[in-house]
């Protein structure tokens, strides 16, 4: 029956969740790739024009032995130099081959498995469930509980403690009112950001992250309201705002009236500028900005899976007004004899009053139903194996629920359709 | 989609080819050649300290190590070239095996509520047994500070059973809401109960039945309530386990083991099972008088325990949750796998509702199926035949004496005053002859 066709893996589907595992790595490899290209050419760029300033002063005898050995010096020590930060671009490059390697490795096991309930299954499901957790916690800034988890799993590989960390010790410092982390990371993605296109947010084809840090420098320079700050906030608006005058004339403009405005005067937009929740929507921006680079979904994946996953088991009697609470004590046990249900479970049950219950259009209940006085329903297996083990005498029945004692002739037949 | 049963080949293939050619293409080479330029410079440095001013010698080293140095870097610049090229490939094979496919972020039902979700995951960790990484995260979200201040939840009234004894979530989050999504009701006693779980289990899989039989005993009267003859399973089981022998279950050779041994434990314990499983003690006792040949006896299949222990500990974990009010699989695990599974069929429907702007979490039931898995269906769904909708609190199942079942909506559509007829048999009926039934 169809029941068969809902337990096998439809595997591309099946890794919707999975795309980041692999592009993120990708995206960190072409970073760390372009890094050691700009540093190879402005080196070796460099040693081109030494090595040949050098040869030509040789020749033409204006330079004498000790300055073609200083030369020649400081043409070793710079090659010197590009072999440490080579050596160290390499050695992230190899770490992230190793990670990409066990995460294929990862995702191409599903592919071993055919149905939901492969024991197989359940051991790369967990595994999933794991990383997703990892995500979120390391989304949030719980670092320390990712990495005692991804530790405990043995599953580094699988997660991406650094990156996140790295941008949570940034999300951190503009939370804390700095913006020179931020901005450094803007210099080191510089290229990138330029390109990058934010379409959900602004119609600009450019990211507005680092506009944004430079305003708020301006923003606080002013709010000191001290002669020399307010000089040089005028300079860093002439430096670091006016090259924006064509891509956001508007904040631009008010960046320059903010000159007149002291912070504790209440004028609508200007007052918005020196809100300090302005430092929460920077972080916001620059997390935004960062995982778009990367190539991270903007939420995480956790809450994908959730709530999809919270829909599709949701039944309009998880959250019914009276059966959970006159019977909490047997633990709602479901009907299918499959436990409790997750949704009624106590971790889920409040956050999935959220979401939609799920569709059927099929009736999904026991075999041979019988209707017990009370208006309860029951098939006849369960009830029979219930009543045994109560040590009941065979023609007598018990409510699993509700513990009432019927006479089996009192039983009905109900006809599902 | 359908049918794609035959062609599941790995993608992943062409892609791990791609990756072994992109590990073999990798920076060292370049670093190879920068340190054959530094031979080259270091070679020539000695050979022009050795020439004692000569600029006819100096200018000619200076002259002869301008082209390998050239070819050097233009090595370098095929290097990087080929890394470029790897990379590139890779990448395309990455778009082939990993199409991109967009994930429903526009709604995130789930943002609102982070102190559920860190609760969610702290109870999930401990009943994984993840204590250690549990508190961490606990301490953890206590301190962290919210970056925004979202608004505060609500919290449920905490769930006590009839003793009252269940207070593990009580408080929960009450004195929480504004100051951060911390769990600071962590359930402490929820992490006691299940290190006493993880500790009985351990001693079931060391063969060792008395702590679970303890427990069980200790909580009888609620499992029983709950349908639940656990105390009963594992008394039985100590009896099989003892009547096997010293020979096989490695206890001390004495009157408490073996058969004898077997005997007297029934003697001490199974009296108090009798009104209830009167049968099934005569059976294992009558079992003893065939000791000797067991094998060849009527009774010998319950003697067979190979997977007994493990079955034994998987409804010991199952009564143990459920006595909790949780269900015996974490409900993470399950939620997060059934949403992995009804995911594309989300994705399909966003994508096909995208211009009429509605959004699937605002209706009271989603609008498409997301079929799961019969194991992950844990209520009775009753679908009405007539109207095709759930059957809900508001609008519940009903029986027609004929023992048909239909939605009351239905039922009172189709009454022509105060009499029906029934849909899928000739009888005709009273309204008030229909009874509500609880499926």
């Amino acid at each position: 029956m169809t029941d068969h066709e809902n337990s096998s893996i439809r595997h591309n589907d099946h890794l919707l969740l999975d795309q980041p595992l692999l592009r993120l790595p990708n995206e960190l490899l072409r970073k760390n790739f372009r890094a050691a290209h700009f540093a190879i050419e402005k080196d070796t760029s460099t040693l081109k024009t030494l090595l040949k300033d050098s040869a030509t002063s040789a020749i033409s005898g204006r330079a004498s032995q000790q300055d073609v050995l200083k030369n020649l010096d400081a043409m070793i020590s710079r090659m010197r130099g590009v072999k440490r930060k080579l050596g160290a671009y390499a050695e992230e490059e190899g770490r992230l081959h190793t990670q990409t390697a066990a995460r294929i490795q990862h995702l191409d096991e599903l592919y071993t498995m055919h149905s939901i309930e492969d024991v197989k299954y359940e051991a790369w499901s967990r595994k999933r469930l794991d990383r997703l957790l990892a995500d979120y916690l390391l989304r949030h800034g719980y670092n320390n509980s990712a990495k005692e988890l991804a530790s405990e799993k043995n599953m580094e590989n699988l997660v991406d403690v650094d990156t996140f960390v790295s941008m949570s010790q940034i999300r951190e410092a503009l939370l804390n009112g700095s913006v020179t982390e931020a901005l450094a990371w803007c210099t080191e993605n510089k290229k990138e950001l330029r390109k990058m296109e934010v379409p959900n947010l602004y119609s600009h084809s450019q990211s507005k992250l680092e506009f944004m840090l430079r305003l708020q420098q301006y923003v606080e320079l002013i709010r000191t309201q001290s002669q020399p700050k307010l000089v040089e906030a005028i300079a860093h608006a002439k430096k670091y705002l006016m090259p924006y005058w064509g891509t956001y004339p508007k904040e631009v403009k008010q960046a320059c009236g903010l000159l007149a405005i002291p912070p504790d005067s209440s004028y609508g937009i200007y007052s918005d500028l020196y809100k300090n929740s302005r430092w929460n929507e920077l972080a916001d921006l620059f997390t935004t900005t960062h995982n778009s680079l990367l190539s991270l979904p903007s939420v995480p994946l956790l809450h994908v899976a959730l709530s999809s996953g919270l829909s599709a088991l949701k039944t309009p009697a998880c959250h019914s007004s009276h059966d959970a609470d006159v019977y909490s004590d047997t633990g709602s046990s479901s009907a299918l004899g499959h436990g409790v249900c997750p949704i009624c479970s106590t971790e889920l049950n409040d956050l999935a009053r959220n979401v939609p219950y799920a569709h059927h259009t099929k009736s999904h209940v026991e075999h041979d139903l019988f209707l017990l006085p009370n208006g309860r329903v029951y098939g006849k297996e369960r009830l029979d194996d219930y009543s045994r083990k109560s040590g009941l005498s065979p023609d007598e029945v018990k409510d699993p629920v509700t513990g009432q004692t019927y006479p089996v002739d009192l039983l009905k037949k109900v006809f599902i359709t | 989609m359908a049918g794609s049963n035959d062609d599941i080949v790995s993608p992943f293939g062409p892609l791990q080819n791609e990756l072994a050619r992109m590990r073999g293409a990798n920076l060292t080479a370049a670093i190879q050649d920068v340190d054959k330029i530094i031979e080259h410079l270091v070679a020539a440095r000695e050979r022009i300290a050795a020439a004692d001013a000569d600029h006819h010698r100096i200018s000619m080293e200076m002259t002869r190590l301008q082209n390998p140095v050239k070819e050097r870097l233009e090595a370098i610049n095929n290097d990087l070239r080929d890394v470029t090229k790897a990379q590139r490939s890779f990448g395309k094979a990455l778009d082939k095996a990993l199409p991109q496919r967009e994930l429903p972020m526009g709604t995130d039902a789930m943002a609102d509520h982070p102190s559920l979700i860190n609760r969610a995951i702290a109870m999930h960790l401990v009943r994984e047994g993840q204590f250690s990484v549990a508190s961490t995260f606990v301490r953890e979200s206590r301190d962290h500070q919210p970056p925004l201040s979202l608004e505060p939840w609500s919290p449920r009234t905490a769930r006590t059973d009839e003793d009252g004894d269940d207070d593990m979530l009580q408080g929960d989050g009450e004195e929480e809401g504004l100051t951060g999504h911390g769990v600071s009701n962590y359930p402490e006693d929820l992490q006691g109960q299940f290190a006493e779980m993880y500790s009985l289990l351990s001693e079931l899989r060391n063969r060792n039945l008395g702590p679970a039989i303890k427990w069980a005993r200790q909580n009888n009267s609620r499992l029983e309530s709950a349908g639940s003859n656990l105390e009963f399973e594992l008394c039985k089981l100590q009896f099989v386990w003892l009547f096997k022998g010293p020979g096989i279950n490695g206890l001390p050779d004495d009157e408490r083991n073996g058969e004898r041994g077997a005997l007297r434990y029934a003697q001490e314990h199974f009296a108090r099972f009798q009104s209830r499983h009167l049968k099934e003690i005569q059976r294992l006792c009558g079992a003893i008088a065939f000791a000797p040949n067991i094998e060849q006896s009527p009774y010998r299949h319950i003697f067979q325990i190979d997977s007994a222990f493990e079955d034994v500990a998987a409804s010991f974990t199952r009564e143990f949750c459920s006595l909790l009010g949780l269900s015996a699989e974490s409900p993470l695990y399950v939620a997060v796998t059934a949403g992995s599974i009804a995911l594309p069929r989300l994705i399909k429907y966003n994508k096909n509702t995208k211009e009429k702007k509605t959004e699937w979490t605002t209706e009271n039931e989603l609008a498409f199926e997301t079929p799961l898995p019969p194991s992950m269906i844990y209520h009775s769904i009753f679908v009405c035949p007539v109207s095709k909708e759930q059957t809900t609190e508001q609008n519940p199942a009903m029986m027609l004496p004929c023992g048909h079942v239909i939605c009351r909506e239905s039922l009172h559509n189709m009454a022509k005053g105060s009499r029906y007829k029934c849909p899928y048999c000739p009888t005709e009926g009273h309204l008030r002859d229909a009874i509500k039934i609880t499926l």
